[in-house]
């Protein structure tokens, strides 16, 4: 077209040709398109042409398969939902006796993430790592999906109405007996107190695998309650521990670990002042890791231990001997308790009646009772007690016994005598499990009428006297399981429960709290409003706070009735993980491949072994074993075959081995570990956790996939030196290539010191502040430290001295950010993909070392390493002082992993993920034994991913985030709500998950921020891993302080 | 190229040659047919190859995770397979441009098959920085080009995008140069080829003429390449050092690096060149232009380099002694004494202390000794770059982190399979190119008229006296 403004396209248009002026109207040209007679032709070529674009783009459509996008709206959309906002909802872990006040995270209808939940007075927000790992055991693709009967190892399918008839026509005749674990749920324990009223014959049998039924008998007998006081561990100056891990497996672990922080935090106080904490015992528990001082003993000398300070105390002896060493070290330990009368815990894990009176009457003697030793606010996590079983199996085989339902417990593999009572157990017409796997009790049933699992359920508990909290579904029931409660009172025919409700027992309940729980409650005005404000809350607490307990002057102490000291040559303690537990939770991949604190070690149990230091330059381990080599135990009359790993910490002549390995059926478990429980031995029908006369050969062999994440473990022990006459760094003397390696410790990686010589750590610290900043600022470079100065700086504080290394942060930052589980064969090659782990160092003694644990995350320096040698950028900083991770530029080069001085970064050595569409490359990805697809390739294990956070595919590097999804979530929130950001509105998933508070997350540049304030109270016991390279990390340490006696052993 | 040829200087090809027996010598092997050690070599290098490219599918199929390197010690053979394959290509540029500018006229001997070795070991080398990706097929992500996505650009500040600039500029260079060196001859070739033969050189030769103008432009093109390829012997090994020395890794973090890197190139690159040398001059029966006196040559070049590394070596244990700092100690310490003991060992004993021997002039020039040695030399190389790259993983700054590395059956493969590759690519050279170059010996021939020096020198042709005789 000819433009007035002089501008024309080609020479027709210059000339103004009529035809180009028309053509050039037209939008499509048809010139080129060859025409005759006003009929379209083709030429010979067109036709090839056209055929072969034909052909081609049909064989391309044909054979690409697009994937089918499920993106499907609502029809009605429920009124709560909000795609891409998360819901939360109050609810309570509870597993036996494990209880965990807690908030399920729920996105789009699915729960994917467990929260603390702060109103809760048992755990104050705090969580376990069982209780992170809870939701996944929810999309557990090895649940029982439907009642039936159980028949070859499998569930044949029956409709409920039907199954039930045929069950109440087993249950009208005979004998019931019910076994559980301990149940601390008010609610279920009516429900099944009126299905035990419907069938006189009916009676409960509880046990726990773990048990503390001595406990509970002594606390009966001597102060009338059948529970565990609660322990003020915060309150008391001297906490001695007589082998009870509290601060992992014990009591209530949550609630006492929080409190035990408490009274251990030191950084920012004046005159600091922490608790003392001896711990006595064999190897080497959580517990005893975190105490200052630990008398080593062997464990049948617990009882000798018990009555040596009862001795001390009291003025009577009687007790079996005690060896030297540690009996010089309980004189003492009765010094400081006396000391601290009134202000100190005595705690002890045997399961034996006469020793736990005795601590229960030491306890009385230091004027603890009533003060940091308090039946106001009982514990109810132990129930059971096991001597029940014994009755049961001799009742069972001699026919007294027409049904059994076993509800939670899993005896057949659980019990020590399982085989006893396995052969018993056929011996019963009627078998009936309510458990959600197909357990080893449950294959041994003649019918299944699985549970939901607890994000499904209805449901309360009362987890201490007085604190209840409630259990409300986040999802509606995956499969045709049913509450267990509801079956028992379906049976039971019971008149309080509305079967033709869409949910019959969120009614009965509901009910129960409103006439019952809640009767007299004065905190709300109505029924109602106490009912839906519970609910919303999660938790009711209406603690007592009128006991005062007193000791029956009637019990008697009888130092003669405790365990009695062996001479055997070698002992085996038996303990409980704060992972899989007593193999409860085997089944739970997040947790198989947490790492034991202690041992550091994954998927499965092993022998722990003591270490011998030669005098020269070698550590040993015992035998010259090494980790991996294979051993036969022979204990109690069985034999079982592991692995061993050396231990730090563990006595000599005495060995040991978690609980919970060796799981036979019902998940993922299946294959890990061995199992020990029949090697456990019972005395006057208490099982005992340890044993004498072990006998360990080497057999030859190797576990070559012995999976242990960490194999080097020290940072300054000191041993004698035989050359030297005086004690020596064993780790520097140990270097070399040979044995157990050692290395330099004066590391910038640790700072430790007794509380008394506090000044002069700070003083240390100080100079290292300042030589580290002295050689930080000879650069070429212009400075860039107000690059972050303004808008917002995330960084993070841990406190060393208020990690006790429980592992409830890994747990959460795996569930919070799709961390992938990589299965055994791959730890042990070193490909974990966790973000968070928390190391572990020795230092100290060498025999008896102390420990400390450091989680290490992404430092997210501000002169990152990683960041310039990525060629791609692929991982850069952010203004707020990220360090960014954009996977799909990755291309992995694994450059910035090398260059990382903190090896926090993880690659994805294979398709973890199952990301790829070839099955093919996925032979050595984690499989559930006997499955063909991966574990991620399931979509049901897929629903637990965190739709905020990328799932990343093979071959590329990932890293802590300091959970980037929440930070941007947080600072939307208060971008809509035009506020400056909070510390609430920012958490990361370590931080919530922390039950101490270890962990502290939010802006350096606002100086009201808790990570400000911690920041600046720590003072100069803040430091930064390796402060002196310059990297500038955004993670702030404080130093180790303990507390320990260093006379102890003088 | 003319310079005068001083008397007392030593004649470097010996035999008395002609122009034609030269030409005869070194054509020949392109035109017999393939002896049957050539056919053997050639099948197993072949049988190598498919070995290398299985396990590279392997690897790229099922992921890196088939390599035994872990969390910790995240490079391990692929990269020391890397810089033990540049290193070794480095004797080549070597002898073609810095003799060449120093007028060490003896290199015409070995330059040819020291630059085509050059070029096969960047190719060898080249692969590992490629398939030890974890997402391969996203390695064009490297390149710094024009983009849609942002435009995402690449990050200058690594040494990663350092090595693809020098490594792709010192295979170009490598190439032309060598290419440029081959023109002449080709022609030559050509000039004695028949049918599609000779069609085929025709194209390789691009028509040379051998007139006065070409010979002339030919001269100057060498000589600007020798002065482009010169920076290039320094730079290269200095900018893969730059991987290690730039990292703050204790034990990486090492000003020495570039020097230290560059005199082992040299070392292992002769080392490499006599292993190749040896073999060759026997097998194609060129000793004569391969003389004794090379091999002499190229002991003395290595008995120089390896002591240079040797004293780097212990600069290096000093400087982290001095250094007081004790993560810096730690890293040596555990270099010596530590769980790779016995690559340090191995690495002092090859490349330091073996070495050695070549002070006697009697064992420079015996072929045997040379022969071992150089293995030797290549073997201590080897583990110099394992026990810079994987022994200081495995002990870096945090003990929780510390690890352990073994290579699985798919690394040893790629590695072994780099053999195949760099031997198939080799021996197809010794088919169709002349092993020596035609023109650059002739050049350096002492029989032409009045520059004969040799025996009973009087007039006329130089081959002529000598049947006379």
């Amino acid at each position: 077209m000819h433009h007035d403004n002089g501008i024309w396209v080609g020479a027709e248009d210059l000339m103004r040709d009529e035809a180009f002026a028309q053509s050039s109207q037209s939008e499509f040209s048809v010139e080129n398109i060859d025409q005759t007679d006003g009929k379209w032709t083709a030429s010979r070529r067109d036709f090839l042409k056209l055929m072969g674009f034909g052909l081609g783009a049909a064989t391309i459509a044909a054979s690409c398969e697009i994937p089918v996008k499920k993106a499907i709206p609502y029809v009605t959309k429920p009124d709560e939902i909000v795609p891409g906002v998360a819901n939360y909802f109050a609810s309570s872990f509870v597993d036996g006796g494990d209880y965990c006040a807690v908030l399920v995270k729920t996105r789009e209808g699915r729960p994917i993430k467990i929260e603390g939940n702060t109103l809760s007075g048992v755990t104050n927000g705090g969580t376990s790592a069982r209780a992170q790992a809870s939701v996944l055991s929810l999309y557990d693709t090895r649940r029982i999906q439907h009642a039936g009967t159980v028949k070859d190892g499998q569930v044949e399918k029956q409709e409920w109405g039907v199954f039930d008839r045929e069950v109440k026509a087993k249950l009208a005749s005979g004998n019931i007996r019910v076994i559980t674990n301990t149940i601390i749920s008010p609610t279920a324990e009516k429900a099944l107190g009126e299905f035990l009223a419907k069938y006189p014959g009916a009676s409960v049998v509880s046990y726990d695998m773990v048990s503390a039924a001595a406990l509970l008998e002594a606390n009966q007998k001597c102060f009338g309650y059948r529970a565990f006081p609660h322990y003020k561990f915060d309150e008391a100056s001297v906490i001695c521990s007589f082998g009870a891990d509290f601060l992992g497996t014990w009591g209530n672990p949550i609630q006492q670990a929080h409190d035990y922080a408490k009274g251990r935090k030191v950084a920012g106080k004046k005159h600091a002042k922490m608790s003392r904490h001896y711990q006595v015992e064999g190897y080497m528990s959580l517990t005893g890791s975190n105490a200052d001082n630990r008398i080593q003993i062997r464990p049948s000398e617990m009882g000798a231990a018990i009555t040596a300070l009862y001795a001390e105390i009291s003025g009577n002896g009687g007790g079996p001997k005690l060896n030297d060493k540690a009996a010089g070290a309980i004189k003492k330990l009765a010094k400081d308790l006396q000391a601290a009368r009134g202000k100190s815990i005595v705690v002890s894990g045997s399961n034996n009646v006469a020793e736990q009176i005795i601590v229960n009457k030491i306890n009385e003697m230091l004027g603890n009772l009533n003060n940091t030793i308090d039946f106001n606010g009982a514990t109810f996590s132990r129930q059971g007690d096991e001597r029940n079983v014994a009755k049961l199996i001799e009742e069972m085989n001699g026919g007294q016994v027409s049904t059994v339902i076993v509800w939670g417990a899993n005896p057949a593999w659980e019990l020590p005598n399982a085989g006893a009572f396995t052969d018993a157990f056929k011996k019963v017409a009627t078998r009936i499990s309510l458990n959600t796997n197909l357990d080893e009790t449950t294959l041994l049933c003649t019918h299944a009428a699985p549970a939901h699992h607890y994000l499904e359920s209805w449901g309360d508990a009362q987890a201490k006297a007085g604190r209840y909290s409630l259990i409300q579904p986040t999802i509606a029931p995956l499969f045709a399981t049913r509450q267990a409660e509801q079956s028992l009172l379906t049976w039971a025919d019971s008149a309080n429960l509305n079967a033709t409700s869409d949910q019959p027992y969120y009614e009965y309940l509901k009910a129960n709290w409103q006439n019952s729980i809640g009767a007299g409650q004065t905190k709300y005005l109505t029924q109602d409003a106490f009912w839906e404000m519970s609910l919303h809350d999660g938790v009711y607490e209406n603690a007592p706070h009128d006991i005062t307990a007193v000791f029956d002057s009637a019990v008697a102490v009888d130092p003669g009735a405790v365990s009695k000291p062996s001479s055997s040559e070698l002992e085996i303690s038996f303990y409980e993980t704060v992972n899989i537990g007593g193999g409860q939770y085997a089944h739970n991949p997040w947790l198989q491949e947490m790492p034991d604190p202690v041992t550091r070690t994954v998927w499965g149990n092993y022998l722990s072994i003591p270490l011998e230091w030669d005098g020269v330059n070698n550590i040993n381990g015992w035998k010259g074993l090494v980790d991996g080599d294979e051993v036969q135990v022979e204990v109690n009359g069985q034999k079982f075959t592991c692995a061993v790993v050396r231990n730090f910490g563990q006595a000599p002549g005495t060995v040991s081995i978690a609980l919970g390995g060796g799981r036979t059926a019902g998940g993922c478990g299946v294959g890990f570990g061995v199992n020990v429980n029949p090697a456990l031995k019972q005395e006057n029908g208490l099982t005992q956790y340890y044993a004498a006369d072990v006998v360990v050969t080497p057999t030859g062999g190797k576990d070559k996939h012995f999976a242990c994440v960490q194999h080097h473990h020290t940072m300054g022990v000191k041993a004698m030196g035989t050359e030297e006459g005086k004690e020596i760094n064993v780790d520097e003397k140990s270097l070399g290539w040979k044995g157990f390696q050692g290395s330099l410790t004066d590391r910038s990686i640790i700072f430790q010191t007794n509380v008394k010589d506090l000044q002069s750590l700070e003083h240390k610290l100080e100079e290292f502040h300042h030589e580290a900043e002295h050689l930080n600022s000879q650069t070429l470079y212009p400075d860039n430290k107000d690059y972050f100065g303004t808008g917002m700086k995330w960084g993070m504080y841990v406190d060393l001295n208020s990690c006790i290394g429980c592992g409830a942060c890994q747990v959460a930052c795996v569930s919070e950010n799709n961390v992938p589980v990589v299965g055994k064969k791959e730890v042990a090659r070193h490909h974990e993909m966790t973000w968070l782990r928390i190391d572990r160092y020795f230092y100290g003694d060498f025999e008896n070392p102390k420990v400390v644990y450091q989680p290490m995350m992404c430092q997210h320096c501000d002169n990152a390493p990683c960041e310039n040698v990525c060629p791609v950028n692929a991982t850069n900083h952010s203004m707020e002082g990220l360090n960014q991770m954009a996977y799909n530029r990755c291309i992995g080069t694994r450059y910035c992993a090398n260059n990382c001085p903190y090896k926090v970064r993880r690659f994805n050595w294979l398709d973890y993920t199952t990301a790829d569409v070839w099955p093919s490359n996925e032979e050595r990805v984690f499989h559930v034994e006997g499955e063909d697809k991966p574990y991620y390739a399931d979509n049901l294990v897929r629903m637990v991913l965190n739709p905020d956070v990328t799932v990343r595919t093979r071959g590329v590097i990932e890293k802590c985030s300091f959970c980037v999804q929440r930070i941007q979530e947080g600072k939307l929130t208060a971008k809509r709500e035009g506020r400056e950001i909070m510390d609430n509105d920012v958490r990361t998933a370590c931080q919530t998950a922390c039950p101490t508070g270890a962990i502290i997350f939010g802006n350096l540049n606002n100086p009201n921020s808790e990570v400000s304030k911690a920041n600046k109270a720590a003072g100069a016991l803040a430091y930064k891993v390796l402060e002196e390279i310059n990297v500038r990390p955004g993670v702030q340490y404080t130093a180790k302080v303990h507390n320990a006696n260093e006379e102890l052993f003088s | 190229m003319s310079q005068p040829v001083a008397a007392v200087r030593h004649i470097l090809i010996e035999g008395n040659k002609s122009y034609h027996n030269i030409t005869e010598d070194l054509c020949s092997p392109t035109e017999k047919t393939p002896s049957r050690e050539w056919i053997i070599a050639f099948s197993l290098s072949t049988v190598f190859l498919g070995l290398y490219i299985f396990a590279i599918v392997w690897t790229v199929w099922k992921g890196i995770g088939e390599w035994g390197a872990n969390r910790s010690i995240n490079w391990a053979w692929d990269i020391t397979n890397f810089v033990w394959w540049i290193g070794i290509g480095h004797a080549g540029t070597l002898i073609s441009a810095i003799l060449l500018l120093f007028r060490q006229r003896w290199r015409t001997g070995v330059n040819r098959a020291a630059e085509a070795m050059t070029i096969f070991a960047v190719i060898c080398a080249g692969q590992f920085p490629i398939f030890h990706m974890g997402r391969v097929w996203l390695a064009f992500f490297i390149m710094p080009f024009p983009n849609t996505r942002g435009p995402l650009w690449t990050n200058f500040n690594s040494p990663l995008l350092w090595d693809v600039f020098a490594i792709s500029t010192y295979f170009s260079v490598s190439l032309l140069f060598w290419y440029t060196g081959l023109v002449p001859d080709l022609a030559t070739v050509r000039d004695r080829a028949k049918g599609f033969r000779k069609k085929m050189y025709e194209t390789f030769s691009f028509g040379w003429t051998g007139s006065a103008k070409h010979w002339q432009r030919w001269e100057a093109l060498s000589l600007v390449l020798a002065g482009i390829s010169t920076p290039l012997v320094l730079s290269v090994h200095t900018i893969v050092s730059f991987d290690f020395a730039t990292s703050v890794v204790p034990g990486w973090h090492t000003t020495i690096f570039p020097p230290y890197f560059v005199a082992g190139a040299v070392f292992s690159g002769f080392a490499m060149v006599q292993t190749l040398m040896i073999i060759t001059r026997k097998v194609l029966n060129l000793q004569e232009y391969i003389t004794m006196n090379h091999i002499e040559s190229m002991n003395k070049v290595i008995v120089l380099t390896g002591t240079i590394v040797g004293v780097a070596y212990l600069t290096e244990l000093f400087i982290s002694w001095y250094s007081g700092y004790i993560y810096e100690q730690f890293a040596f310490y555990n270099r010596v004494f530590g769980i790779y003991w016995w690559s340090y060992f191995g690495m002092m004993f090859c490349n330091v202390i073996a070495p050695q021997v070549f002070w006697s002039r009697k064992l420079r020039r015996n072929i045997w000794w040379t022969f071992f040695l150089s293995i030797i030399i290549n073997i201590g190389m080897w583990f110099e770059r394992f026990v810079i790259i994987a022994t200081t993983l495995a002990r870096d700054f945090l003990p929780s982190s510390w690890s352990y590395y073994r290579p699985t059956w798919v690394e040893i493969s790629i590695f072994a399979g780099t053999m195949g590759l760099f031997f198939f690519c080799y021996l197809i050279f010794c088919r169709v190119a002349p092993v020596v170059a035609i023109a650059e010996v002739k050049s350096i021939l002492k029989v032409a008229g009045d520059q004969y020096i040799g025996p009973n020198a009087k007039h006329g042709h130089g081959e002529k006296t000598h049947h006379e005789h």
